[in-house]
């Protein structure tokens, strides 16, 4: 008999994972198919420091409205070796919880000043920095009155890890009705930034994120 | 510092999650869907023979899967994967990374790439395959592996032996003609849910 994989969960209350959501079972991968599963990426050059800074649209133009947060973090594998050189790429929604992405049609308030992308790589030790405004919630779905929390969105790229994730804010109250939360159950804490103080810096605080990636998402030839 | 789990020594991973519907369009930018050109204007070019392949991602109700990112990732016109283990490999193209990406905003793809070839030094050779992760707003990331109709090492590729013969046959790359320029056409339709579905496999070491 044919050995199955994981059965993939249509996620809760969410049109798109109904339509998304394989009804199948996954195939298992044969063990002399598996080298080729993993795509390794390039190493990434030539990103500009500046894109790190997402308060503001470009070097020397005024901050966002809001909270401007420093956010920080170390990447690495579920052995806790640093993954390096890794492409971190960072979006969240403004102030008022719009995203300036052009399919976001909510019609909350744009901020001339945040643009809400970011990107930034992480160094030698596998840490990482950026700064952003701390994001709003938003209603992502007003036909089911559903809010989602504060959150940012990075996703990492490094040799053949991967991870899409989100770093959430303890306290916010949307956190407990939120669909992505109730999946992760008590793994939550793991998303969540832990806040400390940045004094003498021109952040309102800052947040650490330390990020593993396993699980699904196995670092494959790191790990070997 | 995470906090590793009672059993093991391993550290307790983040959590995966959607990849949302805002995913910036301007993030791929800079992401190439031509393997056959590292830089524009460079003369040298990866060995092997130019492909162009469409395709396309539908949902279960047989519509365009909008705002989704796409990965791609083959061999070498000799099979060779460009992966730390193969850094030194005397087969290795130096102008082939194999590895692209792509935010589809319709669904639609069009990927242009050298023909994967076969590493027939393997103790089990695998068919001419292209790996494609698909990362989409509703799901976490899954993946799939895409075949050439016809080829004859799909006889015995361990992926495909895996799967039945209906299976098989959805994850053909199928011709479809040439280019102006006489270069070879192939299409591809993934179905990510519902009837016809598009095997995926597990990226889980379980
Ligand atoms: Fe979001």
């Amino acid at each position: 008999m044919e050995k199955l994989g994981r059965q993939i969960e249509i996620g809760p209350t969410d049109n798109t994972s109904n339509e998304r959501t394989p009804r199948n079972r996954l195939h298992l991968i044969p063990d002399n198919a598996r080298g080729s599963f993993a795509p390794y990426a390039p190493q990434n050059y030539g990103i500009n420091p500046a894109e790190a800074d997402m308060t503001r649209i470009a070097p020397g133009r005024p901050r966002g409205e809001g909270d401007a947060i420093k956010v920080t973090g170390q990447i690495m594998d579920e052995f806790g070796r640093p993954i390096r050189n890794s492409l971190i790429e960072i979006w969240n929604a403004n102030k008022y919880g719009r995203y300036t992405h052009i399919e976001d049609h909510s019609g909350l308030q744009l901020d001339p000043n945040f643009l809400g992308v970011g990107r930034t790589l992480s160094d030698n030790d596998g840490n990482y920095e950026f700064w952003t405004i701390r994001p709003g919630e938003y209603l992502a779905r007003p036909d089911i009155g559903r809010w989602r929390p504060k959150h940012i969105h990075l996703s990492i790229r490094g040799g053949s890890s991967r991870i899409i994730t989100q770093m959430y804010f303890a306290g916010d109250p949307h956190n407990d009705t939120d669909p992505m939360r109730i999946l992760m159950g008590d793994n939550f804490d793991k998303n969540l930034g832990k806040e400390y103080e940045t004094d003498g810096e021109d952040f309102d605080c800052g947040y650490q994120f330390d990020i593993v990636i396993g699980g699904k998402n196995p670092t494959f030839f790191e790990n070997n | 510092m995470t906090q590793s789990s009672g059993k093991s020594n391993r550290l307790i991973a983040t959590n995966e999650d959607t990849l949302g519907p805002y995913y910036p369009i301007s993030l791929c930018d800079n992401d190439s869907m031509d393997l056959t050109e590292i830089r524009s204007g460079i003369i040298n070019k990866p060995l092997g023979e130019k492909i162009i392949i469409n395709g396309c991602i539908k949902d279960i109700n047989g519509n365009l899967a909008n705002g989704i990112l796409l990965e791609f990732w083959q061999p070498n016109a000799a099979g060779i994967y460009r992966r730390p283990d193969t850094e030194t490999h005397h087969k290795l193209d130096p102008w082939f990374t194999g590895y692209a990406r792509h935010r589809t905003k319709d669904g639609n793809f069009t990927l242009t790439t050298i023909k994967p070839g076969v590493d027939v030094d393997l103790e089990t050779p695998r068919a001419p395959n292209i790996t494609l992760t698909i990362f989409s707003d509703g799901i976490m990331r899954i993946v799939t592996q895409l075949f050439f109709e016809g080829e004859k090492a799909n006889d015995t590729d361990p992926l495909l032996l895996s799967i039945n013969e209906e299976l098989r046959d959805r994850l053909m790359i199928k011709p479809d003609g040439e280019d102006e320029n006489g270069i070879k056409k192939y299409k591809i339709e993934i179905i990510m849910a519902g009837d016809n579905e598009t095997p995926f496999f597990d990226d889980l070491l379980s």
